[in-house]
């Protein structure tokens, strides 16, 4: 019994998804399973499909696999499922009844003769190691599954614990993880808690995610950030500084504001919305117990990026932490106004009515005012 | 009248029902049983809006 890793590192795409900056790359994981039975867990991206043919055939030499397990149909996952079933004809497909209605819409069949649909708890038999199926909907998507190999007391956890970055590439778990997670997964933190309860019985001691590196030892380390992430609970203790800045006046009312604070002990991270990547930002505020929006008023609203950052928090049901707006208008500043408005339906949100408004330039008023939000931000 | 699923996007409308899930067409929403879960996601009831 044993499990081979036969997935690929993407160093290609420049935008996962169409939208997150990869610029160290990303994997798309697949593992082998060989027992009595040899089972695939999932496919990989089709523009990879012959480097990872290519990694089953060294596995495999001539020996067809008996299944394809199907934990997520995301095409990143999935896109392969069609040429590997004509590599393979005899193969069975191992997936949720939901996961074969996405793949009629993704390639026109449900691969009906050669299809196994498993619900929650369904065990397959491999040998002598068993594979037991848990549903996890809505952990992204409504299909998603999680696979647990009893011999190996091993999870295959679909994106749940994934992360950005080439397996050739090391670096810190926990920066990529949490922009994966909160980029991707954010507004299903219920799902997770309810997917991370069901499992909470078996014994785990490996995790293979779907992107990025196996985790086998200190998963507790990983399990409680995962508690903590679902459940939006703040990481660290300290003040995440989001701003946009037109001429340079509302930028220097941030970086005042962020001397204040560090003089004062405080934690401070601290990003330009209009220049920096988006979601190291939305990771950041979630990670934070504070946040600071500080912004400029634009056609009567708030400058464009301060909106789509807004919009970005407010999706993943950003909540339990404190805020604090900085404004800045030359005739009729109401970019506070619009940004607390935005935030208005978010659960458990400490407002600081202290806020800062800039007319224009920083002046002796404006900067008594950032010094009077530090004062209240450190309380 | 139509109820969107604020979990997944599913809509139960109740002109139609969701006969695949054994829903008679015209079944109210406050009619589905107090256990009913969104055939997609399998979030409650209470999970759903307006549409
Ligand atoms: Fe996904
Ligand atoms: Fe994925
Ligand atoms: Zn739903």
């Amino acid at each position: 019994m044993e499990i081979k890793y036969i997935g690929v590192n993407d160093r290609i795409t420049d935008l996962f998804e169409g939208q997150f900056e990869i610029p160290n790359g990303i994997s798309y994981n697949s593992y082998l399973v060989r027992d009595e039975k040899i089972a695939i867990m999932d496919s990989v991206d089709l523009r990879f499909f012959d480097k990872w043919l290519e990694n089953i055939k060294k596995e495999l030499n001539d020996t067809p696999p008996d299944f394809l397990v199907v934990n997520h149909m995301e095409p990143d996952h999935s896109s392969s499922i069609r040429h590997l079933v004509l590599e393979y004809p005899s193969i069975k497909i191992v997936s949720t009844k939901k996961s074969f209605d996405m793949m009629r819409g993704f390639f026109g069949t449900d691969f009906d003769e050669s299809k196994i649909v498993v619900d929650n708890g369904t065990a397959l038999s491999l040998g002598k190691s068993t594979l037991t199926f848990y549903t996890a909907p809505m952990v992204h998507w409504p299909e998603v599954m999680v696979s647990y190999l009893d011999t190996e007391k091993t999870l295959f956890s679909a994106d749940a614990f994934g992360k950005f970055g080439a397996l050739d590439h090391s670096e810190d778990w926990a920066c990529e993880a949490r922009r994966y997670y909160f980029g991707i997964v954010g507004k299903y933190g219920a799902q997770v808690s309810s997917l991370l309860k069901k499992l909470s019985d078996l014994k785990i001691e490996k995790i293979c995610p779907l992107h990025g590196p196996t985790l086998d030892s200190n998963l507790s380390y990983y399990l409680d950030l995962y508690e903590k992430w679902a459940s939006y609970q703040p990481e660290v203790d300290g003040v995440f500084i989001a701003y946009t800045s037109v001429y340079g006046n509302t930028k220097e009312g941030a970086l005042l504001l962020k001397d204040e604070l560090e003089s004062r002990g405080t934690r401070v991270s601290i990003c330009d919305l209009a220049r920096e990547d988006m979601h190291e930002a939305i990771e950041d505020a979630f990670k934070y117990n504070r946040l600071v929006l500080a912004t400029t008023t634009y056609n009567n609203g708030i400058f464009p990026f301060m909106r789509e950052f807004i919009n970005h928090l407010t999706e993943r049901n950003f909540q339990n932490r404190t805020v604090a707006f900085m404004e800045n208008g030359t005739w009729a500043p109401n970019a506070a106004k619009t940004m607390k408005s935005m935030l208005e339906n978010s659960k458990n949100l400490t407002i600081i009515d202290t806020g800062v408004t800039i007319l224009s330039a920083l002046n002796e008023n404006s900067r008594a005012q950032i010094v009077a939000l530090a004062n209240e931000l450190v309380k | 009248m139509k109820y969107v699923c604020d979990v997944c996007g599913w809509v139960y409308d109740e002109a139609e029902g969701a006969p695949e899930y054994g829903i008679a067409p015209g079944t109210k929403f406050e009619d589905l049983p107090e256990d009913f879960e969104c055939p997609l996601c399998g979030v409650s009831k209470d999970n759903f809006s307006k549409e």
